[in-house]
């Protein structure tokens, strides 16, 4: 640069001064900035990191990692960009947290999960016959989700179609208990809402229930395997809203969200979720399967008059109930430390924090053997336990697409479902709005898989 | 008959009451506003003293029955709350210093000097402000990742010796409206560009220092996604931790605890306004941009 006046010596000064400050800022400040404390400790030894979200393996989890295995754990904040970098900047995590039901054919298909079947065979901790069949979610034979290797295992579950409900709004509403051994029909658990809801000055003061599973596209392939079909074609390449179970299931959704007994996009519910409101007694019927119950049973006032429920069934249709998460973990296949990852995997899954987790009436036990941990103590425990082992004979893996992420699957249909909420726009018009959409959406992830 | 006697009103008190009407009326309007401006975080403080069941009560519980004080206590214990404001807090106070000094040199630069190219120059810096952080998040992963600076505090330091835009634009605002005839007595005195800035510019610019530090800790001290991306759960600041950690065993958010976190989060960053308010007020208004 030419100065307005001055000498060109006091440019280069200022120059040289600008590299050299520079530099001498960094070596001064970087030296404190590298050496933070924080949960995990140093010291010798294997270490690995895992992709997870901070609770999943809290501080105390870590440091007992480190005393039992001699492993120290490096957590990452589990989130799509950052593994996208990591596998691809070739340091990926060892262990990433996923949803079995969703994220398992995806990751299975694009090749970067690592097959687990020699690790299972060789262990002595995760017994093959000691697992439950909700890890079968984390299974994919190359089309078809539920067969084939194994490349993750769920840390618990739930049979997310069931349903809690609360009965001091039955008794006040004057309407029959729903059973806790037959399933009752999805229209018969939307005319109970409809008599349930209670409003005052137009504000909903208790609703009538809700159903909204994890999101809308898992929930849509339970409903429409629930009315007997599948929305996907038989290769998963495509989604098919305008069969007559897809549109039936469709059909349903929109009238419950038309009628606004509960949360849905167009009526949202200020907690965020269904814990916070059922707890609060503002939530008559809720669509969680057992791992509410976590949630429910340190409420003295409404555990006692919760139940279970096993999942509807759409009248003709098969009786069945999947898991909607499997929320767990799976090694990518460039994991560097996976031996040390696949010990942590055993005692992650097999041994304290696994047996912690069964006590905590959060999810059911993804092995068997840990069944009789769960909570049982109280008389509606008991209850809620007897539903919820006589509802496993009906578990099912509904299997799901590797062609379209599901958060993806779920930002398309949230753009285009509400006007048919609203009534703006037909089921069979939203039908074919959502295949058009989601279809072009998962043709581009078809031709990355190949 | 009675006669009463009634005072004229002399034209003196009847401006005094014009002015106190008026008064009354500037004061009730401020505190209207004030009351609006506060509302959301006094809607936080009271959030964080209540239980589960009253946050989602209807109708709404708009004070708490009892006022749960352990909130705030189990939200500091819940998590390192200590540790996480400390990694907050160093890198915060690492990116604030270097990018002001950063931004002061490189403002006073495209103030008081010239060269060919120089309005382009500044344009394009100007324009890269348009350019939103989550499209340059994968490359910058990237390249860190390959620096080996993954896990670690140096891109703050990087990101702080780069200069930030905006606050270039704030000190170039500020550097150009200072008199000519003090840079041309320093030359005549013998001094250089570096002297100058050092000696006579930088020391004039106490309000907009405090204002770019006020910002660019402010920046820091909320950024969530940088944090994310970057650091590992034991190295991470208070803002991702914030909302990460206040969840069930499942991962859903524990709203009471998760507000109750938060005013602590922020009671840090009013703290830093309060101190320097009236330098930051002065550099907005200094620097053109009021």
């Amino acid at each position: 640069m030419r100065p307005h006046a001055g000498a060109p010596l006091s440019r280069r000064r200022f120059l040289s001064l600008s590299a050299g400050g520079a530099a001498a800022g960094a070596a001064a400040l970087s030296g404190c900035a590298l050496q933070v404390a924080g949960a995990a400790s140093g010291g010798g030894g294997e270490s690995i990191t895992v992709m997870a979200e901070l609770n999943d393996l809290g501080p105390e989890l870590i440091q007992q990692a480190q005393k039992e295995l001699g492993i120290r754990i490096t957590v990452v904040k589990n989130d799509i960009t950052r593994l996208i970098a990591m596998i691809t900047s070739g340091n990926p995590p060892d262990l990433v947290r996923g949803l079995g039901a969703l994220d398992a054919p995806y990751f299975a298909a694009r090749g970067v999960a690592e097959n687990l079947d020699p690790y299972f065979a060789k262990s002595s901790i995760l017994k093959v016959d000691d697992l439950d069949p909700a890890n079968d979610l984390w299974r994919y034979d190359g089309k078809t989700q539920g067969n084939g290797p194994r490349y993750g295992m769920a840390k618990d579950f739930s049979q997310d179609a069931m349903f809690w409900y609360n009965t001091s709004h039955f008794d006040k509403a004057g309407l029959a208990y729903p059973s806790e051994t037959e399933p009752i029909t999805y229209e018969e658990w939307l005319d109970n809402a409809k008599q349930l809801v209670r409003r005052k000055n137009g504000q909903t003061t208790v609703y009538g229930g809700s159903y909204n599973g994890l999101g809308l596209g898992i929930l849509f392939t339970n409903l429409t395997a629930a009315a007997g079909g599948s929305l996907f074609s038989a290769d998963f390449s495509r989604v098919d809203f305008t069969t007559p179970e897809a549109r039936r299931a469709l059909a349903w959704y929109v009238d419950y969200a038309k009628t606004r007994v509960g949360p849905s996009l167009i009526q949202p519910n200020p907690d965020a979720w269904d814990g916070p409101t059922y707890v609060a007694n503002r939530m008559a019927m809720s669509g969680n399967g057992y791992w509410l119950g976590g949630m429910i049973y340190p409420e003295p006032k409404v555990a006692p008059v919760s139940r279970l429920a096993p999942a509807p069934v759409f009248e003709g249709g098969p009786r069945l109930s999947s898991c909607q998460s499997a929320t767990g973990l799976w090694m990518p296949k460039k994991a560097r430390n996976k031996d040390a990852a696949w010990r942590v995997f055993e005692w992650f899954f097999g041994e304290a924090p696994a047996k912690a987790r069964a006590e905590g009436g959060w999810g059911i036990p993804t092995l068997k053997s840990l069944r009789p941990l769960m909570p049982d103590k109280e008389a509606y425990q008991q209850r809620v336990l007897k539903t919820q082992q006589a509802e496993l004979e009906h578990f099912s893996v509904t299997p799901f697409t590797p062609y379209i992420k599901w958060d993806a699957l779920e930002a398309l249909i949230n753009q285009v479902i509400p006007a048919a909420m609203r009534g703006e726009i037909s089921v069979d018009i939203l039908a074919g709005r959502l295949n058009s959409t989601v279809n072009e959406q998962m043709k581009r992830g078809k031709e990355q898989v190949g | 008959m009675t006669a009463t006697t009634v005072t004229p009103k002399t034209p003196a008190s009847g401006a005094r009451v014009r002015v106190r009407a008026s008064r009354l009326v500037l004061y009730t309007v401020l505190v209207v506003i004030t009351g609006l401006m506060l509302g959301p975080f006094g809607w936080l403080v009271i959030t964080g003293l209540k239980t589960t069941p009253e946050l989602a009560a209807s109708p709404v519980h708009w004070l708490p029955d009892k006022i749960q004080w352990h909130n705030f206590a189990d939200a500091f214990t819940q998590i390192d709350f200590l540790g996480y404001a400390r990694n907050s807090l160093i890198i915060s106070l690492i990116y604030a210093t270097l990018v002001t000094l950063s931004s002061a040199w490189v403002g006073f630069g495209f103030a008081r000097l010239s060269a060919p190219g120089k309005k382009v120059l500044f344009g394009v810096l100007i324009g890269s402000m348009m350019l939103p952080q989550m499209i340059t998040l994968f490359p910058t992963y990237l390249i860190f990742a390959k620096l080996g600076m993954v896990d670690t505090y140096w891109p703050w330091v990087l990101w702080g010796l780069s200069a930030a835009p905006y606050l270039v634009f704030l000190f170039r605002q500020f550097f150009a409206g200072m008199p000519r005839e003090l840079e041309e007595a320093a030359i005549v005195d013998g001094c250089g560009y570096t002297g100058i800035f050092w000696r006579i510019f930088l020391p004039q610019s106490w309000p907009v220092l405090t204002a770019s530090f006020v910002i660019a800790f402010t920046w820091s001290w909320g950024d969530f996604i940088a944090p994310m991306l970057l650091l590992s759960s034991d190295r991470t600041t208070l803002s991702v931790a914030l909302m990460t950690s206040y969840v069930t065993p499942s991962g859903l958010p524990v709203n009471n605890l998760l507000a109750a976190g938060s005013v602590m989060y922020v009671v840090p960053i009013l703290l830093i306004f309060l101190v320097a308010q009236r330098g930051f007020v002065a550099g907005m208004s200094t620097s053109g941009l009021k």
